[in-house]
């Protein structure tokens, strides 16, 4: 199993008068932001990251989200410019690049080309349609989401293959030359993540280019469900999804006992769940963003507003992973029976977590949980 | 009030778009082009209009109400050729067109491009126009709340028009819905920029009606359409907001009546 360090880089400071706001994004003010707080924070966050490498992680995962407090990383490929050069080994995951979002997918083809060329072949590219809300923050157009994000895809591979210059017309991008220099170092290009919530459009298309499907917040089964889903749609394309295609996200805490890691746990998840994720539905789901089988599966599934659940349901349903390292590594290594998944992403600060705590649980993640994590050899789940 | 007229609910096929489309009374064609919501129903508002003597003619716009889905149409445009399209399968050359909203945006597209086709134009409560110093509120991050807030003048009726429980399908119908609105007007939202400068074309008498509570569509839009159509005119209807045919259906369709008639 490959194991990544997956960082949101909250901002966690907030007003008094929080909850006078319906949404911690796309509308909560910028005058909550202190700058010089936020300076010490990145200082902290990119520490963290650069530590991963050091405590033998295999790689760290960077993100984007926009106007938002839940995290302060709008520019990925900046955050990963910030990691690349300070560590040597491991790879950097970046989940990713918002495709949609972009009006020029061939900044993201340059973009990654210089990290993957900078890293020495260091990279993971993500690609990600971004959140619903963020759909208002750039004025997107959501109906056109999926398509765009099909043909800028469509483009970066080409561009990032191609031996000669092409001219590129398809129904959202006309570019008459292109011819994206640098080039990657990794051949044919970087490997390509894309999380997902449960769109079955999703899982056909990351089945349909082997790529690497990400599962995030979400209950056992329910994630089970989605990584079946991409493993069904990998057969109708005639082939067994390998477990590396399979990844999970959990927000885990280790502490020396399972009592001290609750505690914690559910101090800094109350933040991520009540403040980072307090979302208004109306921007979480712009009209068009999923279709219309999309909304009716998130409708069935039972799925709560995050902000609603407790941290008993929280732990119980599976979404986080929290104890003492033994009891860490029993949960992880049921959770990976469960669902067969082969790459793993831990969230281990997460909201107003301060740093000296993440780092320990880092350290003890590293120490005690992931040598038995990678020594296991990823199993396919018992079928249901 | 006793509807006196009966309607029909009628199957188009307009170049492979399933269409549905109300119709009732006699008399001169009235098309009536409906907004973002209100589509999938004969409202009382078209049975007065018929009652009134004109034969109503209220479609569905693709992706809305009991109609299919868009398919090709993809923007105001592409809507703008449909409705020239279901005229030829009607066999109309000219109509009196009322548009609301959404619809009078279209009703005024409509009215620029075939302007011989358009007999007499009303626009109630039109979007359309872009008007940076007042743009449209945004009814794309609005709860169900505070949509009916902006809507309407009056809740009490908004609660009427809504079932109390609405179930999986309802949310569904109107998530499908709020998706073929999107995309008609996403961004630019709820205009077209050219509109403006191409409204002197119209050459239909044109009526400009709104609800002088509607803080959603100022009122600025209206009068702007009334600056630019030669020989329009703008009337108000006090005590509601966005919607007049559905918060005072007889005051609305009175006034169109005398309009329509004279």
């Amino acid at each position: 199993m490959d194991v990544f360090l997956f960082h949101l880089m909250p901002y966690p400071e907030t007003p008094e008068n929080f909850d006078e706001y319906q949404t911690s994004w796309l509308t909560y003010p910028r005058k909550h932001f202190d700058p010089r707080k936020g300076q010490q924070l990145y200082k902290e966050y990119l520490d963290q990251l650069v530590y991963a490498e050091e405590l033998g992680f295999d790689g760290v995962s960077v993100n984007e989200h926009h106007q938002t407090t839940y995290g302060m990383m709008p520019c990925p490929d900046v955050m990963a410019a910030l990691i690349v050069r300070e560590t040597k080994r491991m790879k950097i995951a970046i989940i990713g690049n918002a495709l949609p979002l972009r009006d020029h997918p061939l900044r993201v083809a340059e973009e990654i080309a210089v990290l993957d060329c900078v890293s020495g072949g260091r990279i993971i590219s993500g690609f990600v349609r971004g959140i619903g809300v963020e759909y208002f923050t750039f004025g997107s157009d959501p109906t056109r989401s999926r398509e765009r994000f099909n043909e800028a895809h469509d483009l970066i591979i080409k561009a990032w293959t191609a031996e000669e210059p092409f001219e590129w017309i398809s129904k959202n991008y006309r570019f008459r030359y292109v011819n994206v220099w640098p080039r990657c170092i990794q051949e044919p290009h970087p490997p390509i993540w894309v999380p997902g919530f449960g769109s079955p459009e999703t899982f056909d298309w990351v089945a349909k280019h082997r790529y690497t499907f990400m599962s995030v917040y979400a209950p056992t089964a329910l994630q089970k469900s989605w990584l079946d889903g991409v493993r069904a749609a990998a057969n109708r394309y005639g082939y067994e999804a390998d477990p590396s295609q399979l990844g999970a996200l959990f927000p885990i805490h280790v502490a020396d006992t399972d009592a001290e890691a609750h505690a914690a746990a559910e101090k800094h998840i109350h933040w991520l769940f009540n403040k980072g994720l307090k979302h208004k539905l109306e921007y979480l789901y712009p009209p068009g963003y999923m279709s219309m089988g999309g909304m009716k599966a998130a409708m069935l599934s039972g799925l709560k507003p995050f902000h609603e659940y407790s941290y008993k349901e929280l732990v119980e349903q599976g979404f986080i992973i929290a104890g003492s390292p033994e009891s860490v590594r029993e949960q992880l290594l049921e959770s990976q029976g469960t669902l067969g998944f082969g790459t793993l992403a831990t969230l281990l600060q997460f909201g107003d977590m301060p740093n000296d705590r993440a780092r320990a649980s880092m350290e003890l993640f590293a120490a005690e949980v992931m040598p038995a994590l990678k020594a296991a050899s990823p199993v396919a789940p018992v079928a249901a | 009030m006793a509807q006196t007229v009966d309607h029909a609910s009628v199957q188009l096929d307009v170049r492979g778009v399933q269409v549905n489309l109300f119709r009732g009374g006699s008399g001169r064609p009235v098309l009536f082009l409906h907004g973002a919501g209100g589509a999938g129903a004969w409202l009382p508002f078209h049975g007065l209009l018929a009652e009134a003597g004109f034969d109503v003619l209220a479609p569905d716009h693709p992706g809305f109400g009991l109609s299919g889905e868009m398919q090709h149409i993809e923007c105001m445009d592409d809507l703008v050729y449909h409705y020239l399209d279901l005229l030829d399968v009607l066999g109309l050359d000219g109509v009196d067109v009322v548009g609301t909203s959404l619809g009078g945006w279209l009703a005024a597209e409509l009215a620029v491009h075939s302007p011989e086709k358009v007999r007499k134009l009303v626009l109630l409560n039109a979007v359309g126009l872009d008007i940076w110093e007042a743009p449209v509120k945004d009814l794309f991050g609005m709860n169900p709340e505070e949509t009916v807030a902006a809507v309407f003048h009056d809740p009490a009726i908004a609660a009427s028009l809504f079932p109390a429980e609405p179930d999986l399908d309802f949310i569904l119908g109107l998530y499908r819905e709020k998706v073929s609105f999107a995309r008609l007007a996403w961004n630019p939202y709820c205009c077209n920029p050219k509109l403006e400068s191409r409204l002197y074309r119209i050459t239909a008498p044109t009526l400009v009606v709104w609800g002088e509570e509607d803080h959603l569509v100022p009122i600025v839009h209206g009068e702007r359409y009334v600056e630019k159509i030669a020989g329009a005119r703008l009337a108000t209807i006090p005590g509601v907001a966005h919607a007049p045919f559905l918060e005072d259906a007889a005051a609305t369709a009175a006034l169109l009546v005398d309009f329509l008639e004279a």
